[in-house]
């Protein structure tokens, strides 16, 4: 007899791992995003308030690495059958670093004329990222229709 | 014989048909005594009004802040007074910083426009509107012609400013009132929730108190859940379009930002409202970005809002077809004004649940007792 493939539930640890990392990578973009709202060139360097972020974001990045290692057995026993409110904390976290992103651009000294350009291209990888994660992970599917 | 059979449900048809003409007699009779008495009911509604505000509005928002204090509480921090104090104490923070340092930069922006760009507008207005004017500049010189000769705006300003500004403080006033009273409306509210929903239970007959219970509960998940998402939506939207508009070079990014954020509450028509002042800016003043960009832009964010994020933040349970949220504004809007626009709604979603919930009761009842209430004895 033919059986259907069943859908595999992940656990708290693969859901705390997706999330950290996609935290710890939009966290630079997420602060531009802060700073660029509230005029922070104007008042300090930003390319040094750059790097300090960033050293910040790698030396919380190795400590949460560590947390989550230690915890592992502890969240590999907790699953849950759909993860909506870490989806939407995901969405977010994407959402304003997308608009991070366009705003390191500029800070890097992107042309601004292709600002658009380059914002439609990293929305499109996000999205397929978003789709394909809450698909496979999140067990949401944001294109079904209910 | 068939006839004889069919009798009983006939005289239960009829015995319906008459239950319903008397309650709408008697409806109709209520109606028109109120009519009668109408000082007397607008002093007692006046009365409501009042009390009705500040209640409702901490009923919002304990729907958003209760869930936080039963957070808490679940981690353990408690008792009540501690997880209270924090959540309060948090929420009024938030409050407070955001004003602290939005408030600044809005002020900025609204003194340069005022410095720089108003007097370009009325020189626009009254200048160059001539020839862009989309129905001709003849019909143009009429309109100004008959505007100088009735002094339109004058009398306009004359018979409408008075009548404005009695309204204004009418809504003000209790307004005002309302904000005082809140905190501790709230603190009240918030210490002894359960309490509260218990002696409301209480007042209930104990044969649909179960009943009523759940549908209480039904519309608190809703009336919160709606909250709450529309809250985070307005922050998101908000903060996004002020970005957007900073990268796009739009002067004044923060207030038109925040306007789209603010208008956001209004499904379909906040998006227009916050879209119509940057468009009409760019197209007067010119610059950095065009009308076309500006459009496209708040375009392009309205739809990524209503297609991406509102379906997932916005549950299955506040899924409304857009036909009945639209009436629900024009309806609500024309009857509470523009607490009834915001509000319109998380309103609406209470009525589905209402109607939800009552067919369920009705299914059920049918599947007990039969279609007509043949089970009854």
């Amino acid at each position: 007899m033919m059986q259907g493939k069943k859908p595999k539930i992940y656990s708290e640890y693969e859901i705390r791992v997706i999330l950290f990392y996609a935290t710890m990578i939009l966290a630079l973009p997420n602060v531009l995003v802060l700073s660029y709202i509230f005029d922070f060139s104007s008042v300090l360097d930003i390319y040094r308030f750059m790097f300090w972020v960033a050293m910040v974001v790698l030396a919380l990045t190795i400590a949460g690495t560590l947390i989550l290692w230690l915890n592992r057995d502890h969240y590999k026993r907790r699953v849950k059958a759909s993860y909506r409110g870490e989806f939407i904390y995901l969405l977010f976290q994407s959402a304003f670093g997308l608009l991070g992103i366009a705003v390191l651009y500029d800070y890097l000294g992107g042309s601004r004329q292709y600002i658009a350009n380059v914002m439609i291209i990293v929305f499109a990888a996000f999205f397929y990222l978003l789709y394909t994660l809450g698909r496979k992970y999140f067990k949401f599917d944001y294109m079904k229709k209910r | 014989m068939n006839g004889l059979k069919k009798k009983p449900i006939a005289d239960d048809r009829l015995n319906r048909i008459i239950k319903y003409l008397a309650i709408a007699l008697l409806a109709l009779a209520v109606v028109f005594m109120a009519v009668q008495f109408s000082e007397v009911w607008s002093w007692i509604i006046n009365a409501i009004r009042t009390v009705i505000v500040p209640v409702a509005l901490a009923w919002l928002f304990a729907l958003i802040m209760f869930p936080l204090i039963r957070y808490l509480e679940k981690k353990g921090i408690g008792p009540r007074g501690l997880s209270l104090g924090i959540v309060f104490l948090l929420t009024v923070g938030i409050i407070f910083a955001i004003f602290f340092f939005v408030t600044p930069f809005v002020v900025d922006e609204i003194k340069n426009f005022f410095t720089n760009d108003f007097q370009k507008i009325i020189d626009y207005l009254t200048g160059d509107l001539r020839d862009d004017f989309f129905l001709g500049p003849d019909l143009y010189d009429k309109i100004m012609e008959y505007i100088n000769e009735t002094d339109f705006f004058n009398t306009w300003l004359d018979e409408a400013l008075p009548g404005l500004i009695s309204r204004l403080s009418g809504v003000l006033l209790p307004l005002l009132t309302a904000v005082a009273i809140l905190p501790i409306l709230l603190i009240y509210y918030l210490r002894d929730y359960e309490m509260i929903s218990d002696r409301v239970r209480s007042v209930i007959p104990q044969k649909h108190e179960k009943r009523m219970a759940e549908l209480g509960s039904r519309l608190n998940q809703t009336v919160g859940a709606y909250l709450r998402g529309q809250l985070l939506l307005m922050l998101a939207i908000g903060t996004v379009a002020t970005i957007v508009y900073k990268l796009i070079g739009l002067k004044y990014f923060f207030v038109f930002g925040v306007l789209v954020g603010v208008t956001n509450i209004i499904p379909y028509f906040g998006t227009i409202i916050a879209a119509v002042p940057p468009i009409i800016y760019s197209v007067i003043v010119g610059g950095a970005p065009g009308p076309l960009l500006v459009l496209a832009v708040n375009v392009v964010m309205q739809f990524i809002e209503g297609n991406i994020f509102q379906p997932v933040i916005m549950a299955h349970q506040l899924e409304m077809h857009p036909l009945i949220i639209i009436i629900s504004i024009l309806f609500f809007g024309s009857l509470f004004g523009t607490l009834g626009v915001i509000f319109a709604s998380p309103i609406a979603a209470s009525i589905r649940v209402f109607y939800h919930f009552f067919k369920e009761q009705r299914q059920l009842t049918e599947l007990t007792e039969g279609p007509l209430g043949e089970g009854k004895t």
